[in-house]
């Protein structure tokens, strides 16, 4: 029994140590493709319009456990971008998902949701579909 | 002034460009009558943009010693303020953010705007310069809302005043003011010390309202000049 225990504990773990999990992962996707390029975006604008002016400070959550999967099967995790003006953080001023295996973010302005390219200015459509779990099949 | 309308004409181009969409549209959309609402904001900003200048240089003497450029260029300002700016301006007015407040603060903004434009051009063609000059630093002291407003929400940003306080006040106070301005500058300072005349304290106000209606700031600057001069002198 004793060298039955020593054998597994000497046989080494598939699961990587160092590998952040998804949810990490996510969170990195979200600040290097959103919201960096969002503060350099807004950085480049003039501050001198109607514009809301940008927020001191943005953070990333990852608001969902494990990666959903929408109606095409791909997997994505919502993410909620929280921004501070003065001292108190203001909660969910963007929502969205990220696309574990693309990388894909989409933003969500009133129902639908764009891509993320969109708050940075670019002409970009709602997509539909994304985001939304697909509805678990019944037996 | 001019330098305002500059840089709102500086951050107004991105409107035109059709692959860009500018913060303002992004953090709007989606809207109701999207396609009037984009229409709306276009017109209104090519209005503001030309009549906002245009009005600036109305109120100069310069333009003023010249009637007929005057006079065409005031028509000229009085369509596009009229027939573009404060019609697309109510319909952008019922989208603001900010809520209902800050729709009736410009709702307030445009009335103040097409009543006393009206009542301008109708006081100019019955050559009653008094009341045209009167209105139209109504509709000029509107206009310079747009400037002041933005400065003031720059302002209040450094203060770190939440965006959407610093919103309505940056909306409400500048209207407020400017209109407050407008008539105190146009109105009887007279009437309005008349008025408050018994207070005491309102003497010393009265005197110099009296006085600078009898010396121009040229006399001033020169008469300060001349009272310095021989202490310089005695300097040397």
């Amino acid at each position: 029994m004793s060298a039955c225990a020593l054998v597994l504990s000497l046989v080494p773990s598939f699961a990587k140590a160092d590998e952040p999990s998804p949810a990490a992962q996510v969170q990195t996707r979200v600040e290097q493709g959103l919201v960096k390029p969002l503060a350099d975006y807004e950085r480049s604008t003039s501050r001198f319009s109607r514009a809301r002016v940008p927020p001191r400070e943005r953070r990333v959550r990852v608001t969902q456990v494990a990666a959903s999967r929408d109606a095409s099967g791909r997997a994505f995790m919502a993410f909620a971008v929280d921004v501070r003006f003065g001292t108190e953080w203001r909660e969910n001023d963007l929502v969205g998902c990220a696309y574990t295996t693309s990388g894909d973010l989409f933003v969500k302005r009133g129902d639908a949701y764009r891509p993320a390219a969109f708050l940075l200015g670019k002409n970009v459509e709602p997509v539909a579909g994304v985001c939304q779990s697909a509805p678990t099949a019944s037996a | 002034m001019l330098a305002g309308a500059a840089l709102i004409t500086a951050s107004s181009l991105a409107y035109f460009d059709g692959e860009t969409v500018p913060a303002f549209i992004v953090e709007k959309l989606p809207v109701r009558f999207e396609t009037l609402w984009l229409a709306s904001l276009r017109i209104h900003v090519v209005a503001a943009l030309l009549s906002l200048p245009l009005c600036t240089v109305l109120m100069t003497r310069t333009l003023q010693r010249r009637p007929t450029w005057h006079r065409w260029m005031g028509r000229v300002a009085g369509l596009l303020v009229l027939f573009a700016l404060v019609p697309t301006g109510i319909v952008l007015a019922f989208d603001a953010k900010g809520g209902g407040v800050v729709t009736a603060g410009f709702l307030l903004s445009a009335a103040i705007v097409a009543w006393f434009m009206v009542r301008g051009i109708a006081a100019a063609r019955r050559r009653d310069l008094v009341s045209h000059r009167r209105a139209m630093r109504h509709v000029f002291a509107q206009m310079s809302v747009a400037v002041t407003s933005r400065a003031l929400l720059l302002g209040l940003d450094a203060f770190g005043i939440d965006p959407a306080l610093s919103y309505v006040v940056a909306l409400w106070a500048p209207v407020l003011v400017s209109a407050g301005v407008a008539e105190l500058v146009s109105s009887n300072v007279s009437n309005l010390v008349r008025f408050i005349r018994p207070i005491r304290l309102i003497q010393p106000f009265h005197l110099i309202v009296r006085i600078r209606r009898e010396v121009s700031d040229l006399v001033v600057r020169v008469r300060a000049r001349s009272l310095a001069r021989p202490v310089v002198r005695e300097g040397r």
